[in-house]
């Protein structure tokens, strides 16, 4: 039992082992997790483990004389003792260069997956009978939609709505087309804005969006994207509902601020 | 008693301008219709950030004077309850409620200060947006003022007149006591519907003239806000009591004082955790009334330009969590007892933190280019998703309970002869309680979003029911339970006094954060979809900006607020070290705490 792999580890090295199969194991995903989601994750595994050190009197006492020398101490543990009190200002002083080290990639940012439209624009979106219910969906607008998306849409989105069309693989930075199939998508959004999402585009490029602005205006001719004149109001509609209806998703409810008004 | 005298005058004085600041100027300003606002920049100051500051500090120190008074009657009550049969245990509780109760006069003064100013600010500086809510809520303008003054009146009557109403005439401070709490709670609603009109407009036609006050009133975020801000304020008032208790216990000079103070420390937490279990289903409610009002709403919430506010909120809860379940679990080292309750402790702290690790996923990420995989991530964005995200709050707050059950356990034997086989129905059902939660969260996750909101409500009722059913089981079998290792006060680690200061300081920050967050959602809109903000400071903040604001506001809150209570010590200190009659008298009749609730 006194084998140098019988005996118990110290605390302050079982608690950097942890950190440390937790750091791997997070690096180790596959595709990658940001490293400032790593950030956050770690932030709590690190948490965790002063809570489990410092719960215990024992523990802690444990904890801060592995360092300081001690007269029983034998040589295995001063290694450990020195080899963490190397390690660790290591490890951080990486970290800072790490962080601060000239790079030719843009800064990371903070996406908004659905970039904010003021009610004053959804509001002046009108959806048209025919497309304001599914129950009124009919065949015919599903079947158009159906192929004004194949013409338009599948190259970036696909033909499947999983955003792997054959282009997709061309926008990386910041996000690739939409996967309508998630459910983080279109199920979370009303039709004005669908609408809106569609007909805009990431006007370009305040969304951080590589989608084009596919109807011009009203009253107008439009120039600001290539693709700013290329379908009407009504078959942009029937692109929606036809996005809602093969994925089998519902909108959201609009908004309704006018009923509560007068009640 | 000319002091306290002088003290309610004041008080009284300052609520009574406020009345007449509301009076005039509603009268002054009042309109029909919404008209284009206009504005004005009185001293030249940035106004949205004057109103802003005003504003939350106002809130703070409202919610605190409304939250303690109820928590504080009730650990009242139970020693009123306990009076004939336990009078030690009695004069305890009746300690306990009234040192927690001194904290509220200063308190109070500062609610009253930073109310007028923001009452000042509000019509100096958006007097166009003020003559249309006049328009709107003029006879509530009326009515508050009134409800104010009584609450005052009761408050100062309630804390100076708890020595001259003890004994036999106890019934008569507790029906003070629950005056009190009724007119708060009154102050508060009206506040709230003010507030709410300006996310939810109900009661008026489509230009805006008001049609039904009533409708007005009781818009639809209007009982979604009352419920959130109940709960929420006695968390609040709670962790900052707290505060008080381990700075009293750090610097106490006896043991004697140090017990007690811990015993304060003690129930402030227990209290803030057990309105916790309920605010995250509050602020639930209160989101589903607002996604339902407006589409918009959730948009801007939750995948548009504030979903990072609430990463960050997420974060700043699960500290607010693992602080007070670690202030929990350091409990035990209290009861000499309890090393096999404290051998599930690690389980529950990995429990806690992975919990937690779902819980703060970000369902749209920060990445660099390297990083980037362009839609969703295929675990983060699974994890960010809401369903995984109730399984780990549930199961959490299962975890949390589950800790205060052992620790009602410590130190404990139970002496009834099913006690084995209650023991185990009552692992059963939290095992059952578990997996029911995990299961429909499972069921939830693949299911459709309509489907997704009612698996998240059975989650909640599972949990609830398994929390009802265990303690039931718990109150029968500790009945008579011999006690093997008694609580020992006072032997609280210092590192525990600490997380309840700082604990106080994050629910401080949240608040401001989210008080941020109800704001800000309106974007560019004074009153939703009714009148426009069209000033230069219409636009919102960065997140950045929006932190060092919200942080400042916590500053300036902790320094009135000690500033505030330094005052009322010092005429403490020249009475006794412990607050004057109510100090060393009451301090030593209080004797050490025995019991825990």
């Amino acid at each position: 039992m006194t084998g140098p792999f019988k005996r118990k580890l110290p605390l302050p090295m079982t608690a950097f082992l942890v950190l440390a199969v937790a750091y791997v194991l997070l690096k180790l995903v596959r595709p990658v997790i940001p490293s400032s989601v790593v950030l956050l994750y770690m932030g709590f595994v690190l948490t965790g483990v002063v809570i489990h050190i410092t719960l215990n009197d024992d523990r802690m006492r444990r904890f801060r004389d592995f360092f300081v020398p001690g007269a029983m101490e034998d040589r295995s543990f001063r290694l450990q003792r020195y080899g963490l009190l190397l390690v660790i200002p290591l490890v951080l002083a990486w970290g800072v260069y790490d962080g601060t080290r000239p790079r030719y990639a843009p800064p990371v940012e903070i996406f908004q997956r659905h970039p904010t439209a003021g009610d004053e624009i959804l509001a002046r979106i009108k959806v048209p009978d025919w497309a304001a219910t599914p129950a009124r969906w009919s065949a015919d607008v599903v079947a158009r939609g159906k192929t004004i998306y194949a013409a338009n849409c599948a190259v970036c989105h696909g033909e499947q709505l999983d955003g792997q069309g054959p282009a997709a693989e061309g926008f990386r930075y910041p996000i690739r087309p939409a996967n309508f199939r998630d459910a983080g998508t279109i199920a979370q959004l009303t039709l004005p804005y669908v609408y809106w999402r569609l007909t805009t585009g990431g006007i370009q490029n305040q969304f951080n969006s590589a989608m084009p602005r596919w109807v011009a205006p009203a009253g107008g001719h439009n120039d600001s994207t290539l693709h700013s004149n290329d379908l009407t109001p009504d078959e942009a509609w029937q692109v929606i509902v036809y996005l809602y209806k093969a994925t089998g998703f519902q909108p959201r409810q609009e908004s309704e601020v006018v009923d509560h008004r007068t009640h | 008693m000319r002091d306290r005298r002088a003290l309610m005058v004041r008080s009284t004085c300052v609520a009574a301008a406020l009345a007449l600041v509301a009076l005039g100027a509603g009268a002054a300003l009042a309109q029909g219709t919404p008209v284009p606002p206009s504005y004005a920049e009185p001293a030249r100051i940035d106004s949205r950030l004057v109103v802003w500051i005003a504003a939350q500090l106002h809130l703070m120190f409202a919610a605190f004077v409304l939250a303690v008074p109820m928590f504080a009657l009730y650990i009242e009550c139970m020693g009123w309850w306990q009076a004939k049969r336990e009078p030690a245990q009695a004069a305890r509780y009746d300690w306990l409620a009234h040192e927690m109760a001194r904290l509220l006069p200063p308190a109070y003064s500062l609610t009253a200060i930073t109310g007028a100013f923001l009452g000042f600010a509000l019509f100096a500086a958006y007097p166009g947006f003020m003559g249309y809510m006049t328009s709107i809520f003029g006879p509530t303008f009326v009515v508050y003022p009134l409800f104010f003054v009584a609450e005052t009146v009761f408050l100062y009557l309630w804390y100076y007149a708890w020595d001259r109403l003890q004994g036999d005439r106890k019934w008569v401070h507790v029906a003070i006591g629950v005056l009190l709490n009724v007119f708060g709670t009154i102050v508060m609603f009206i506040a709230d519907a003010w507030a709410t009109f300006m996310m939810t407009p109900a009661g008026v036609d489509q230009s805006g003239k008001l049609v039904s006050l009533y409708a007005a009133v009781w818009n639809p975020g209007w009982m979604p806000l009352n419920v959130h801000r109940l709960v929420a304020n006695i968390t609040f008032g709670a962790l900052l009591c707290a505060a008080y208790a381990a700075y009293r216990f750090l610097l106490a000079s006896d043991r004697e004082e140090r017990a007690l103070y811990d015993w304060m420390g003690y129930t402030g937490n227990l209290i803030a955790l057990f309105t916790m279990l309920f605010l995250p289903f509050a602020g639930y409610y209160f989101g589903f009334e607002l996604f339902a009002f407006s589409a918009t709403y959730g948009v801007t919430l939750m995948g548009g330009v504030l979903s990072w506010l609430f990463i960050i909120q997420a974060i700043v809860i699960a500290s607010l969590f693992i602080g007070a379940a670690y202030y929990s679990w350091l409990g035990f080292l209290r009861i000499p007892g309890s090393e096999p309750q404290q051998r599930w402790v690690p389980v529950f702290n990995v429990i806690l933190i992975a919990g937690f690790m779902v819980w703060a996923t970000p369902h749209t990420m920060a990445a660099s280019i390297e990083e980037s995989t362009g839609g969703f991530h295929p675990l983060l964005g699974a994890l960010g998703l809401m369903a995984p995200k109730m399984i780990a709050v549930t199961v959490i707050l299962l975890v949390l309970y589950v800790s205060y059950m052992l620790y009602r356990r410590a130190g404990l034997v139970p002496t009834v002869p099913w006690a084995a086989t209650g023991s185990i129905v009552q692992w059963g059902l939290i095992a059952l309680t578990g997996a029911a939660i995990i299961g429909l969260g499972i069921y939830g996750y693949f299911a459709p979003a309509h489907i997704r909101i009612l698996t998240s409500i059975w989650q909640i009722l599972a949990l609830i029911a398994g929390i009802i059913a265990t303690f039931i089981i718990d109150q029968f079998l500790l009945r008579g339970a011999r006690t093997v290792a008694a609580v020992r006060w006072g032997t609280m680690p210092g590192r525990g006094q600490y997380v309840l200061i700082a604990l106080a300081f994050i629910i401080v920050w949240l608040m401001g954060l989210m008080g941020y967050a109800r704001s800000a959602v309106r974007l560019n809109w004074h009153v939703f979809g009714i009148m426009e903000d069209t000033s230069a400071g219409a636009g919102l903040p960065s997140l950045g900006e929006a932190a060092i604001v919200v942080t400042t506001i916590t500053l300036i809150f902790f320094v009135l607020l000690a500033g505030s209570f330094a005052i009322s010590g010092l005429s403490a200190g020249a009475k006794g070290s412990h607050g004057g009659s109510h100090g060393t008298g009451r301090l030593a009749a209080a004797g050490e705490p025995g019991g825990r609730p």
